[in-house]
């Protein structure tokens, strides 16, 4: 395993994310992660914050419809947070905190498949107030999600530093 | 005209009028409708303090770059000599053998523009090992220990920053109120009572702030009207909590995080309520998405005061940054898009299941593309621009 993660962090496409200096390699991949995570964590928070009783006078069920957006820009962020992690693997896989990260992201898409399940697809949404239970999974949701953002974004300070 | 816009020195004092006269304006108006009980009045008023709010951004952050050019020394001209010999206007402060960075000289052959070592002859003057065939003129000159222009005493210029810090922090907090005051207003007619008493109080005080920190701001250039020096005395507040900023290892990290926090809230009801108009979910109506606004405006506070701790930090990577230049010029825009939605009834009227004007499908998409402009100036801030 290790020597795979070797040969694509030496391969051609992995140095040229790293060295290149072109706009298109890091700086853009970045980008895109970061509209992704805008996408994701934003929508999900928005429907959080709303079966926490913001925002009352907006049906929830119209807004499911921006589900699809949430999980295309979720595999965006799967294949741009790949290629960032391959190509400086033995910096990543050596920093706890990218673990931290990784637990967190997996607990809010577990905690978010309930969601779906649970509430968004439960048929009297939008027909009454919300049971404590979806109030603690929105709650959840939340936790995660900054915690995914806090443990992301302090890669760059804790644990060893790989690109910036 | 656009060369000026495009200079953030000039910027600053080209919009430093806007803060003082644009809020006084919007505080007058606000007295007058109070006194005649006036609806309309009082939401125009809301609505000049609110833009006023937005472009104090852009006053403020134009700051330090007013600040670099009163640091910049002119150059008289340069000598057709090998090495050519350069005269400035005042004493340039270069030490022998440093570096020194010319912008702008015409005239010369070759070009003599870009860092150079200099020697130096006279307190105003000084060679760089250049051959130059024909002398040109005019220019400016920057080094690490660049002398402010004669006259100006730095200070003052702290005490300016000082004040006007402390101005632009209550004007934002009055354009914030002023905001949600006009937001309360669309969905119920009985805003909170204390609500508008609140703005006003603020207004007053945000105005005497400003006008204080303008006339400071005013005095660092105007000698003639240099009468309140001992201002001066004990200034420099702005410049320790920049040494807070980068001096405490949390500090950066922790905005930076709120940071992200708070642009995912921010473009995430850019997307719902635009793409709303754009004809997504086109059976909720307008007053329904409208509830989610004051997410998006936590999200923009939340960056406001994140981003403004950045730039107190290290003002330096993002006053000469052009992608920080454009950014801000998104941000502008963008709070001014936004008083469309806030305004005008024939977004309002869009119920469900109806298709929004053209004129509403204009101002969404445009708000998407400002605001995802303004999350890629940001992210380019190290890698097309400068900063870092």
């Amino acid at each position: 395993m290790t020597d795979f993660l070797a040969y694509l962090q030496q391969s051609a496409f992995s140095t040229w994310v790293r060295e290149s200096g072109s706009l298109y390699s890091f700086p853009g991949i970045l980008l895109l992660h970061t509209y992704g995570m805008a996408i994701v964590v934003g929508i999900v928070a928005a429907i959080d914050l709303r079966i926490l009783g913001f925002a009352p006078a907006l049906p929830l069920g119209p807004i499911a419809k921006f589900l699809p957006l949430v999980w295309g820009a979720f595999l965006v962020n799967a294949i741009t947070g790949t290629i960032l992690l391959v190509a400086d693997a033995s910096t990543w896989l050596h920093n706890w905190d990218f673990g931290v990260k990784m637990l967190f992201i997996a607990l809010a898409v577990l905690n978010q498949f309930a969601i779906q399940k649970r509430v968004l697809g439960d048929e009297r949404l939008d027909k009454g107030p919300f049971s404590m239970h979806a109030k603690m999974l929105a709650g959840a949701s939340l936790v995660c999600w900054i915690g995914a953002i806090t443990a992301g974004r302090l890669l760059a300070y804790v644990g060893g530093n790989g690109l910036k | 005209m656009i060369e000026s816009l495009s200079n953030p020195a000039h910027i600053h004092l080209l919009l430093n009028h806007v803060p003082t006269v644009g809020f006084g304006l919007g505080l007058a108006l606000f007295f007058v409708a109070f006194a005649r009980r006036n609806d309309d009045l009082k939401r125009t008023s809301l609505v000049i303090l609110f833009v006023v709010a937005v472009t104090a951004i852009a006053t403020y952050l134009s700051g330090p770059a007013a600040e670099d050019r009163l640091r910049e020394v002119p150059i008289v001209s340069s000598t057709a000599a090998s090495p050519t010999v350069i005269t400035t206007r005042w004493p340039h402060g270069l030490a022998d053998g440093s570096s020194v960075d010319i912008q702008g000289h015409v005239g010369s052959t070759p070009s003599l523009d870009g860092q150079k070592l200099a020697t130096v002859i006279s307190p105003t003057e000084f060679s760089i090992p250049v051959d130059v065939t024909q002398g040109g003129t005019g220019g400016t000159l920057t080094h690490a220990a660049t002398p402010y222009a004669p006259g100006i005493i730095p200070p003052m210029i702290r005490a300016h920053e000082d004040a006007a810090l402390v101005a632009f922090a209550f004007m934002e907090i009055t354009g914030f109120l002023a905001w949600l005051a006009l937001w309360h207003w669309r969905r119920v007619t009985d805003l909170p009572g204390w609500m508008l008493p609140m703005v006003l109080l603020l207004s007053v005080v945000t105005f005497g702030l400003m006008a204080r920190a303008a006339t400071l701001g005013g005095e660092i250039n105007h000698q003639e009207i240099r009468l309140v020096q001992e201002a001066a005395a004990g200034a420099g507040r702005v410049q320790q909590i920049s040494l807070w900023v980068m001096g405490t290892s949390w500090v950066w990290p922790t905005c930076e995080t709120l940071h992200f926090i708070g642009l995912s809230l921010l473009f995430t009801v850019v997307l719902i309520v635009d793409l709303r108009m754009l004809g997504m979910i086109k059976n909720v109506s307008y007053s329904a998405v409208y509830q989610l606004l004051p997410i998006g405006m936590l999200g923009f506070g939340l960056n406001l005061i994140t981003g403004l701790m950045f730039f107190i930090g290290i003002p330096a990577q993002y006053t000469h940054n052009k992608m920080f230049y454009w950014k801000i010029v998104c941000v502008v825009l963008g709070g001014l898009n936004v008083v469309y939605f806030m305004l005008f009834d024939e977004a309002w009227a869009v119920g469900p299941g109806d298709d929004a004007p053209t004129t509403a499908k204009i101002a969404a998409a445009s708000a998407i593309v400002i605001w995802a402009s303004v999350l890629f100036c940001g992210h380019m801030l190290p890698f097309i621009g400068n900063a870092f």
